[in-house]
C-alpha cells in the first residue's frame, strides 16, 4: 500500500467517521478523534470512566499522522503499512462495514433486490494465500454478477429510499441466496486445479509415514506405560501435521448487503 | 484427495437477523471501505514474504531475507536458525514470525528466551516487529495474551507447566536451543510435549558436544526425520570412516536447518583484535604452584589440575577449594604437615600477577571493560582489586534472576567501566556498547569462547573489538594456550566450524577430553606429548575440511 494511498484512506476513514480534521497538509493528518476513536485507538479507559463518573462530556484527542517520508521528523505518529494504527483501523473498519441494506438513488424507478456477498477465499496449505471475490445475486431472477464492488462504484447508494421509487420483494430469501453463492463457490472451487494442496498433500503423507515409522520403532520396545505415552505423543505430533500441512479452503464473509438497483443499472451490470 | 471447504456458518445468520430487525446497516462508503480494507490485507500469492513490506523501517540483510524465505517456502515453518553468534538469529525469527502472522496462519505464540534476554525479545518484537508481545508476569498471562515471552524454566515449573501444556499454541520460538540437546532433560521433554503447529529453534551451536544433539533438536522439529535415535547412529553414529555419509546426513539436515557464516554474510564486520598477554608468576607464586605436584594432590590429577587452573586465577580460588577438600577428608590430609604449610603460604601471597596485569590492561584505556572469568571467588577478589585501583565495576553472573541481570547491565552501561562476569553470564546478555573484552581465565570448550566474544562482536557493533586473553607462562594456562588455542589458530579464527571439526574427530566433548588426559596421564610430559597428538589431530581436520570453500558447512 503506497504512502498516498494510505493518506487517502485514513482521510476518508476519518471524515466517515465524522471526526474533525483540523489539519491535511501534504502527507500530515491531523485529527480531532470522536469518543468511539478515542476508545479504540489510545486505549485509556480509566479516563472515561472517570470523566463519566463526574458527569462530563471528556475531550477526545486530537492526533497528527504522518504519511509522507520527508515529513518522518515532524511532530505526530509516522504511519506506513506495517503500523499496529492502521491495522486498529483497519480492524474497526471491517467490524464496522459489515452489513448494509441500500437503495440506488434514482429517480422514479422500481428497484430489484441483490444479495452482495463479498467474501474472502483463504487457500491453506504448506503456504497460504487469499482470494476475494464479490459477487451479487439477483435475487429475483437468480442472476449472478461477479467483481461487483468494482462495477457499482460509480452509482449512488443510500440507506433511505429516494422519493418515487419502490422496491421489489425478492423471490429468494435472504439464506438461501447466500446458499446458491456458497454453491458457486463450491462449484468454482471444485473446477480449479489445485496443485498446491496436491503438493501438500503428497508432503502430509510422506511426513505422516516418517513420523508413524518413528514411533513404531519405539512402541515395540516399550512396556504398557510407555506405549501409551507415546501413543500420546504420536498422536500429539499427528495432530501438528495435519494442522501445518492437510490443504484446506476457508471461505470468509467479508461483509454483506441487500442492494436495490434500478434494471438500468442491472442492464450496465451484466454488459 | 479431498480438500476441506470450511464456510463461515454465522455470517449470514446474522445479515438476516438484521433484516428482520431494520438494522443497523452502516452506510454505502462504510461498507466500501471494509471491503477495500480487507482487499489491502489479503496475501495475494503463495511465495514471497510480505512481512518486509510491512516494516518499512528496517533494513534486513539479504542473508536474513533469504533465510525467512526458505523457512517459509521450503521447511513450511519447522526449522532450526543455527546462525553463527550476531548475525541475527532474532531478526530472523520475528520477520518468520511475523510472516506468519501477517498471512493469518500464527495468533497464539509461545517465545521461551534465557530469563536475561526475555525483556529484550518483548521489546524488540514490539519496536521492530510491531508484534504486540508480553512478558510472562502473572499466571493469567498464559491463557489470556496472544504473543506471551517466558523463560523455559519459569514455564516448565508448576503452576506454570500444566497451563503451558494446555495451550494449542500455533508458533513456538526457542531461543538458544542447544540446551535441548539432551532427550532425557525435563527441558527437552517439556519442550517436546507442547502442543505447537510451526516452531523454530534457535541456537549458534546445533552440535554442541556430539552428533546426537544435532539429532535430539530435528526430532523436536520432525519426530522420525532422522530415522529413530538407533538407526541414526547406526548409519552416522560412532565410525569416523562414516565422513563419506556425511554429505547425506548434510543433505538431510539442510532440509531443517538454515546456518549462515560470517564469510557467507558478505557483510562488513569490525575488526577483531586478538591479543595473548603472557604474565609470570613471581616467585611465590610459582612456588606455590609446584607444590600442587605434592604427592598427596598428585595421586588424584584431576584435583591436582583443577587446584592449578584455580592458582592461575586467584589465592581465593586456589583457597577456598583446598580447604574445603581437608574439610571433606580429613582422614586423608590431616596427619600432614603439607595441608597446613600450603594454606599459609597460600594466605601470604601477595597479589595476583594476573590480575595486576588486568588493572594495567584497563588503566590504559578510559573505555569499558567485560571480564570474564570462571570462578565465583575470583570474581570477588576481581571487584575488589579493581576497587583498590579506583575502577568500579558490577557482577554478572548467570544465577541471578531476570530483573539483576537487568539491573546489572543496565549499571555497566551507564555508571561502571567492567562488569566482571563468570561463565554462566556469557549467554543471554548484549553488551554491544563494550569493545574490550579480558578472557581472564579460559574456558577448556572453546566454543564457549565464541559465545563470550558473540556479546560484543555482533552486529550493532560500530568499533573494532579488542579481546585479550590473559595466560600465565609455566602453567597449565601455557598447555592449554599454546598447544590448543594458538595452534589451531583458535583466536583468530571465527569459531564457527569448530563444532564440526569436534565432530568429524568424533570427541564428544573436548573438555571431557582434556580431563581424561591430564587424569590418565602419570607426568605432565606425558600429557603434554597427548594434548600435542589431539592437536595435530584437530589441525588436519581443520585444514582438510574447512579450507573448501566452507564445505564442511550444511547449508
Amino acid at each position: 500500500m503506497e504512502q498516498q494511498t494510505i493518506h487517502s484512506y485514513l482521510q476518508k476513514f476519518f471524515e466517515l467517521n465524522e471526526c474533525e480534521l483540523k489539519g491535511n497538509d501534504s502527507g500530515v493528518l491531523t485529527v480531532k478523534l470522536n469518543e468511539e476513536l478515542d476508545r479504540l485507538l489510545l486505549n485509556r479507559p480509566f479516563y472515561w470512566e472517570y470523566i463519566k463518573k463526574i458527569g462530563q462530556e471528556g475531550e477526545p484527542a486530537t492526533l497528527t499522522f504522518i504519511t509522507n517520508p520527508d515529513k518522518r521528523e515532524e511532530k505526530g505518529e509516522w504511519i506506513h503499512f506495517g503500523s499496529p494504527r492502521l491495522h486498529q483501523i483497519f480492524q474497526y473498519q471491517l467490524k464496522h462495514g459489515k452489513f448494509t441494506m441500500l437503495y440506488e438513488q434514482a429517480s422514479q424507478a422500481a428497484l430489484n433486490p441483490w444479495l452482495v456477498a463479498n467474501i474472502k477465499i483463504s487457500y491453506i496449505g504448506q503456504q497460504k494465500k487469499d482470494e476475494i471475490l464479490s459477487i451479487g445475486l439477483h435475487l429475483i431472477s437468480g442472476v449472478m454478477v461477479f467483481d461487483l464492488m468494482e462495477k457499482i462504484k460509480s452509482i449512488h447508494f443510500h440507506t433511505i429510499i429516494p422519493d418515487y421509487c419502490f422496491t421489489i420483494s425478492p423471490i429468494i430469501k435472504i439464506q438461501s441466496g447466500y446458499r446458491r453463492i456458497e454453491g458457486y463457490i463450491r462449484q468454482y472451487l471444485d473446477s480449479m486445479e489445485h496443485q498446491w494442496a496436491e503438493h501438500s498433500y503428497n508432503k502430509f503423507q510422506q511426513e505422516k509415514e516418517i513420523l508413524t515409522h518413528f514411533y513404531e520403532s519405539y512402541l515395540q520396545a516399550a512396556d504398557e506405560e510407555e506405549q501409551e505415552q507415546l501413543t500420546e505423543r504420536y498422536d500429539n505430533e499427528l495432530d501438528h501435521l495435519k494442522k501445518r500441512l492437510l490443504p484446506k479452503i476457508h471461505i470468509e464473509p467479508i461483509n454483506g448487503g441487500l442492494f436495490y438497483m434500478s434494471e438500468e443499472t442491472e442492464k450496465a451490470l451484466r454488459a | 484427495m479431498n480438500i476441506d471447504y470450511n464456510f463461515d456458518q454465522p455470517f449470514i445468520k446474522e445479515f438476516d437477523h438484521r433484516i428482520e430487525n431494520h438494522g443497523p446497516f452502516c452506510s454505502y462508503d462504510m461498507f466500501e471501505m471494509a471491503y477495500e480494507s480487507a482487499k489491502r490485507l489479503a496475501v495475494p500469492d503463495f511465495k514471497g514474504l510480505q512481512s518486509p513490506q510491512h516494516l518499512p523501517h528496517m533494513d534486513f540483510l539479504n542473508h536474513q531475507l533469504d533465510c525467512a524465505k526458505q523457512v517459509v517456502e521450503n521447511m513450511n515453518g519447522r526449522a532450526i536458525l543455527a546462525d553463527e553468534v550476531g548475525l541475527g538469529k532474532t531478526i530472523e525469527a520475528g520477520l518468520i514470525l511475523k510472516e506468519y502472522m501477517i498471512r493469518g496462519l500464527a495468533k497464539k505464540i509461545l517465545i521461551l528466551v534465557p530469563a536475561s534476554l526475555v525483556n529484550q525479545w518483548v521489546k524488540e518484537l514490539n519496536e521492530k516487529f510491531y508484534i504486540p508481545a508480553v512478558s510472562q508476569k502473572k499466571t493469567y498471562v498464559w491463557e489470556q495474551c496472544d504473543v506471551v515471552v517466558s523463560s523455559l524454566d519459569t514455564a516448565k515449573r508448576p503452576p506454570h507447566r500444566d497451563i503451558v501444556l494446555d495451550q494449542q499454541y500455533d508458533f513456538i520460538i526457542i531461543d538458544e536451543a542447544h540446551k535441548l540437546k539432551n532427550h532425557k532433560t525435563k527441558n527437552y521433554q517439556f519442550v517436546n510435549s507442547l502442543k505447537k503447529t510451526y516452531c523454530l529453534l534457535l541456537t549458534a551451536t546445533p552440535v554442541q558436544n556430539q552428533l546426537s544433539d544435532i539429532f535430539n533438536l530435528v526430532t523436536i522439529l520432525k519426530p522420525g526425520y532422522l530415522g529413530s535415535y538407533d538407526e541414526f547412529t547406526k548409519t552416522f553414529g560412532n565410525k569416523r570412516t562414516a565422513l563419506k555419509q556425511d554429505d547425506k546426513l548434510k543433505e538431510l539436515i539442510q532440509n531443517v536447518m538454515v546456518r549462515n557464516r560470517r564469510e557467507d554474510t558478505g557483510v562488513e564486520w569490525t575488526k577483531r583484535n586478538v591479543e595473548t598477554v603472557w604474565i609470570d608468576f613471581n616467585d611465590e607464586e610459582q612456588k606455590v604452584y609446584n607444590e600442587l605436584d605434592h604427592d598427596l594432590v598428585s595421586s588424584d590429577p584431576f584435583t591436582s589440575i583443577t587446584l592449578k587452573r584455580e592458582l592461575c586465577s586467584s589465592r581465593e580460588a586456589c583457597y577456598l577449594s583446598l580447604k574445603k577438600m581437608f574439610e571433606e577428608h580429613q582422614e586423608k590430609y590431616d596427619g600432614h604437615s603439607w595441608s597446613k604449610e600450603i594454606i599459609e603460604k597460600i594466605e601470604q601471597l601477595p597479589h595476583h600477577s594476573k590480575a595486576k596485569q588486568m588493572v594495567e590492561i584497563i588503566q590504559q584505556s578510559s573505555e569499558k571493560f567485560i571480564v570474564f572469568t570462571e570462578y565465583r571467588s575470583t570474581q570477588y577478589y576481581l571487584q575488589w582489586f579493581l576497587q583498590q585501583h579506583g575502577i568500579s565495576s558490577v557482577p554478572f553472573r548467570g544465577g541471578f534472576k531476570r530483573s539483576k541481570k537487568e539491573w546489572m547491565t543496565q549499571l555497566f552501561e551507564n555508571h561502571a567501566q567492567v562488569l566482571v562476569a563468570t561463565e554462566a553470564g556469557g549467554e543471554g546478555i548484549n553488551l554491544q556498547f563494550c569493545r574490550n573484552m579480558i578472557h581472564y581465565d579460559l574456558p577448556w570448550n572453546p566454543m564457549r569462547l565464541e559465545q563470550r566474544i558473540g556479546r560484543v562482536h555482533r552486529f550493532g557493533q560500530k568499533d573494532d573489538v579488542n579481546i585479550y586473553y590473559l595466560a600465565i607462562k609455566n602453567t597449565i594456562d601455557e598447555h592449554l594456550v599454546s598447544l590448543l588455542y594458538e595452534k589451531i589458530n583458535l583466536f583468530e579464527r571465527v569459531i564457527g566450524d569448530l563444532d564440526i571439526i569436534l565432530q568429524q574427530l568424533n570427541i564428544p566433548n573436548l573438555e571431557d577430553e582434556i580431563k581424561d588426559i591430564y587424569a590418565e596421564s602419570e607426568t605432565p610430559g606425558e600429557a603434554r606429548i597427548k594434548l600435542e597428538n589431539l592437536t595435530a589431530a584437530f589441525q588436519d581436520t581443520a585444514e582438510g575440511e574447512v579450507t573448501e570453500d566452507g564445505a564442511t558447512d550444511y547449508s
